[in-house]
């Protein structure tokens, strides 16, 4: 049934996928303005232009350009794992996604597991001891968190912990400007180090990667402790909670019989977030230098840089079904009732 | 399965160490031994080939200077009040060229090329390099034909629109040819007085033709690919040792450089997007130059220890578009009211923080041939409310059906800097009555509609820098109409005694007379009020005590090689 279950999701992942990218590629074609001029700049004759055009490919019909990007007319493209050019660095998208990419998973990973560690055991304890003191303290940090936009938080951390304590690196990116980086292999520069047998990379990169993620834990945790707390709170209110208080089972034991259950929707949303944030973390991105899949997004949008608008919204969108994917079948794992 | 057993043995034994190396390790690296400069732009270069997609953003050419050289280039006057060496537009040095001159028969242009110039590569520059640069321009195989249309501007022979038509008009033939291993002959069509401006810039840097030709394939015979995201070959002061598209670009000295090796070993430009960031990064010493800081951020620069700001007027500017063919701009009274009701010393203090002067003209007054064209008290908002009147609108009466004309448009990532700026000039329009609404755009958006469509009714517009010094350069590109080749003629200009000042400054010689009708052609733009000039606004970067040397040039791209650092 899982099996079903799993083939069925991916079936109707891949049509969104498709419908996205046609829509996406469309509806670029719309925007108020015409790229061709950013690029030629300001010393271009019109014979200067029309060979851009030319060159960038728009000259073409639409339906021509689409088959182009699909890969359907001869040249390489999607079908052939190609995003295409970047009009802007005249590089690959796809290995310009590869760069930015792990870039934004590294920081979402770190901060999502800072979140929980943080923000699981909180909303429990609130649920468990309503009114307690963990509940209310629990209370005023998740209004705290999400009282200011995140960037507010990510310079007021700045100045606190890099400009005013100096315990903190500078906004400098993922490194020292000065640290030669090792090859990437995952992409992901804590891990990278380690395989390439220089430690006092990572440890490098830990430092950088701190005040990023604490900020971004900081603001996921709010949602998170809330989420969890609430789940917890019905779940401990369902009927085999009072049959197992009946039943004389130790306080402990009930509480992990609720959470299991309240644990199914609270991966949902943790999940959902994750896939939102992998957009949303652009201001973290921009505030902390690190050039991520946001920024890059950013800055392709205001390029209009079609192939890698094209590009950056077909992997967020893939990855994002992916998350969704995941999410199912382990709610799917923890109440069979989701696969029917 | 070996490989895995290592990773994870590497793993093991290196976790604790990283977990004390974390707690209790520097926050950031020492730096090196060896003079190193971090310096912080909003991008690094985006891509290195002067044809190619990349070539019209500014931290892109910051790139090729510093790894290429142009035939010449301007020699260093004096240093202005900040330190900063500033070039004499009236002096052409030798730079790869070692000596060049005009032969009236041939029509032609003979540069004999220094001896012992060696590159990144190992290689020595040649008379062939330079056929090969000229060559590949006239390929018009890249992105963007930059080089050919420089060359075509400089009257280059056979640098003209048939190459977009017919294969073979593509090949350079004699127009540019070796005349023995350091001497090359250019042929033009005449004696232009663009020719060695335009030899100064950017787009004009020679290659080294024997490493860029071994990048070259069947698909990519001038090795585009390999220029714009690999390295420019050439034989500037620095090599390219690592690059990190979006992120970062490291050069190192070139040691067999021809003017000597570069004091500062190693220039780090790195991607800090931020300028609060940049700013701060700048104060607290973790970074030693700064480019693209807010005026308030340099202002508040000023009395930070150790660090300093440093800056020149050099040909950053700010006027007001005002379309002719969109009314009521094409009314003149209109044009005029608008231009004398701008408060260019509340702009000036408030806007710039001091840095910057009043503009009465049309290029930049650092630039040969600028023609200070304006009265001192040409603000005046008595002046203007009569002019209003005058036009037909007395008091505004009737604007109000002119709202979509009357919508500043600016562009939008500039904000932080223009938005005030606007804010200032729509308070003081609104009080002479013209109800002005403020319209920020995307970049692209504003150059679509500045540079292609030519529709954008009134704008406030901080990005105009003619890449060639000559006022006359200027005259053509941005006034001139489409008929006289006028090609960025954003307000749809059309005047015939403009038309022919420009038709003058692209034909005749350097000269009396050319300077003549360049100066007439630019009182005629002040009359007409062409575009209303506010203010020249220092170029400026935020600088550690430490460093010293800094020159300006005219694509406002740092020369590294320029520089010192002492710690």
């Amino acid at each position: 049934m899982m099996g079903r279950f799993i083939i069925r999701r991916l079936a109707v992942g891949g049509i969104q996928l498709f419908v996205l990218i046609i829509a996406v590629f469309l509806l670029i074609r719309l925007l108020p303005a015409d790229p061709v001029a950013r690029f030629v700049g300001l010393n271009a004759s019109p014979e200067a232009y029309a060979a851009a055009k030319s060159n960038l490919g728009l000259d073409q019909s639409i339906p021509k350009q689409l088959g182009d990007f699909l890969g359907v007319t001869g040249g390489d493209g999607l079908l052939q794992g190609s995003l295409g050019r970047s009009w802007v660095t005249g590089d690959a998208v796809a290995a310009e996604v590869a760069r930015a990419l792990p870039v934004t998973l590294e920081l979402l990973t770190y901060s999502f597991l800072l979140a929980c560690i943080i923000g699981v055991p909180l909303g429990v304890l609130g649920a468990v001891r309503p009114g307690g003191a963990a509940d209310k303290g629990t209370l005023v940090f998740g209004l705290f968190a999400g009282s200011q936009p995140e960037f507010s938080w990510a310079i007021m951390f700045i100045f606190v912990f890099f400009v005013v304590l100096g315990i903190a690196p500078g906004p400098l990116g993922r490194l020292s400007p000065l640290t030669d980086p090792p090859t990437a292999i995952t992409g992901f520069m804590t891990i990278d180090g380690l395989l390439a047998g220089r430690p006092g990379v990572t440890a490098e990169a830990v430092r950088y990667l701190s005040l990023p993620v604490l900020t971004q834990a900081f603001i996921l945790s709010g949602p998170i402790i809330k989420m969890v707390r609430q789940n917890m709170a019905e779940a401990l209110q369902a009927d085999f909670v009072l049959y197992a208080r009946a039943a004389g089972l130790p306080e402990r034991q009930v509480a992990l019989s609720a959470l299991h259950a309240a644990f199914a929707p609270s991966m949902t949303l943790i999940g959902v977030l994750y896939g939102f944030m992998l957009g949303g973390a652009v201001l973290i991105e921009s505030v902390f230098s690190l050039g991520g899949i946001g920024q890059y997004a950013i800055r392709s949008i205001l390029a209009f840089d079609y192939p890698a608008i094209q590009g950056v919204v077909l992997i967020i969108s893939a990855i994002s079904l992916i998350v969704y994917l995941l999410i199912d079948i382990l709610h799917a794992a923890l109440d069979p009732r989701a696969a029917l | 399965m070996q490989m895995q057993f290592h990773y994870v043995s590497r793993l093991l034994v290196t976790v604790p160490w990283i977990a004390i190396s974390v707690a209790c390790g520097p926050i950031a690296p020492d730096r090196p031994s060896e003079a190193t400069l971090i310096y912080l732009a909003e991008d690094v270069p985006a891509g290195l080939d002067y044809d190619g997609p990349a070539a019209a953003l500014p931290t892109s050419q910051t790139g090729m200077v510093n790894l290429m050289e142009p035939l010449i280039g301007y020699a260093y006057g004096d240093e202005n009040e900040d330190g900063v060496a500033l070039p004499d537009f009236e002096t052409f040095a030798p730079r790869l060229s070692e000596s060049w001159r005009y032969n009236e028969a041939r029509r032609s242009w003979v540069f004999k090329l220094r001896e012992g110039v060696f590159s990144c590569a190992g290689n020595e520059l040649t008379a062939d390099d330079v056929v090969y640069t000229f060559a590949r321009g006239k390929s018009v195989s890249g992105a963007i034909p930059v080089g050919w249309f420089l060359a075509s501007t400089a009257g280059v022979s056979g640098f003209d629109a048939s190459v977009f038509e017919d294969e073979a008009a593509r090949v350079i033939g004699d127009a540019v040819r070796r005349v023995d291993r350091y001497t090359v002959e250019i042929r033009v069509s005449g004696r232009n007085a663009l020719f060695l401006p335009i030899m100064t810039t950017y787009g004009m840097l020679i290659f080294d033709s024997k490493e860029t030709q071994k990048h070259a394939t069947d698909d990519d015979p001038w090795a585009h690919d390999y220029v714009n995201n690999v390295t420019a070959p050439g034989f500037g002061p620095y090599c390219l040792e690592r690059w990190a598209k979006n992120d970062m670009f490291v050069m190192r000295a070139n040691e067999n450089y021809y003017r000597g090796a570069p004091a500062l070993k190693r220039v780090v430009i790195k991607r800090i997007p931020q300028s609060s960031n940049r700013f701060i990064l700048v104060k607290s010493g973790e970074a030693d130059m700064a480019e693209r800081l807010t005026p308030r951020e340099f202002s508040a620069l000023a009395d930070v220890d150790g660090a300093r700001v440093a800056g020149v007027v050099g040909n950053e500017t700010l006027f007001l578009h005002m379309n002719f063919k969109t009314p009521p701009f094409d009314n003149l009274k209109f044009r005029e009211a608008i231009a004398r009701a701008l408060p260019t010393e509340k702009i000036i203090r408030n806007g710039y923080f001091g840095e910057a002067r009043a503009w009465r003209g049309v290029t930049p007054s650092t630039y040969p041939g600028f023609v200070d064209a304006l009265d001192e008290d040409y603000y005046d908002p008595d002046a203007a409310r009569r002019l209003l009147a005058e036009a037909g609108f007395p008091e505004g009466e009737g604007l109000r059906g002119f709202q979509e004309s009357l919508r500043l448009a600016y562009v939008a990532e500039k904000e932080a800097t223009l938005g005030p700026i606007a804010t200032m000039l729509q308070t003081a329009l609104r009080e002479i009555g013209v109800p002005v609404e403020l319209d920020p755009i995307p970049l692209t958006q504003y150059g679509d509609r500045q540079l292609v469509k030519k529709d954008l009714p009134f704008a406030l517009n901080d990005q105009e820098k003619p890449v060639v010094v000559d006022a006359g350069y200027a005259l053509s590109l941005f006034f001139a109409s489409p008929d006289a080749g006028g090609i960025n003629n954003m307000v749809n200009v059309a005047d015939p005694s403009v038309d022919a000042a420009a038709l003058a400054a692209a034909s005749l010689p350097a000269g009396e007379e050319r300077a003549a009708r360049i100066a007439d052609g630019q009182r005629r733009l002040a009359e007409i009020v062409a575009w209303a000039p506010v203010v020249e606004y220092r170029t400026q970067w935020a600088v550690r005590d430490h460093v010293s040397g800094l020159t300006w040039h005219p694509d406002n791209a740092v020369r590294f090689a320029d520089l010192e650092i002492a710690r």
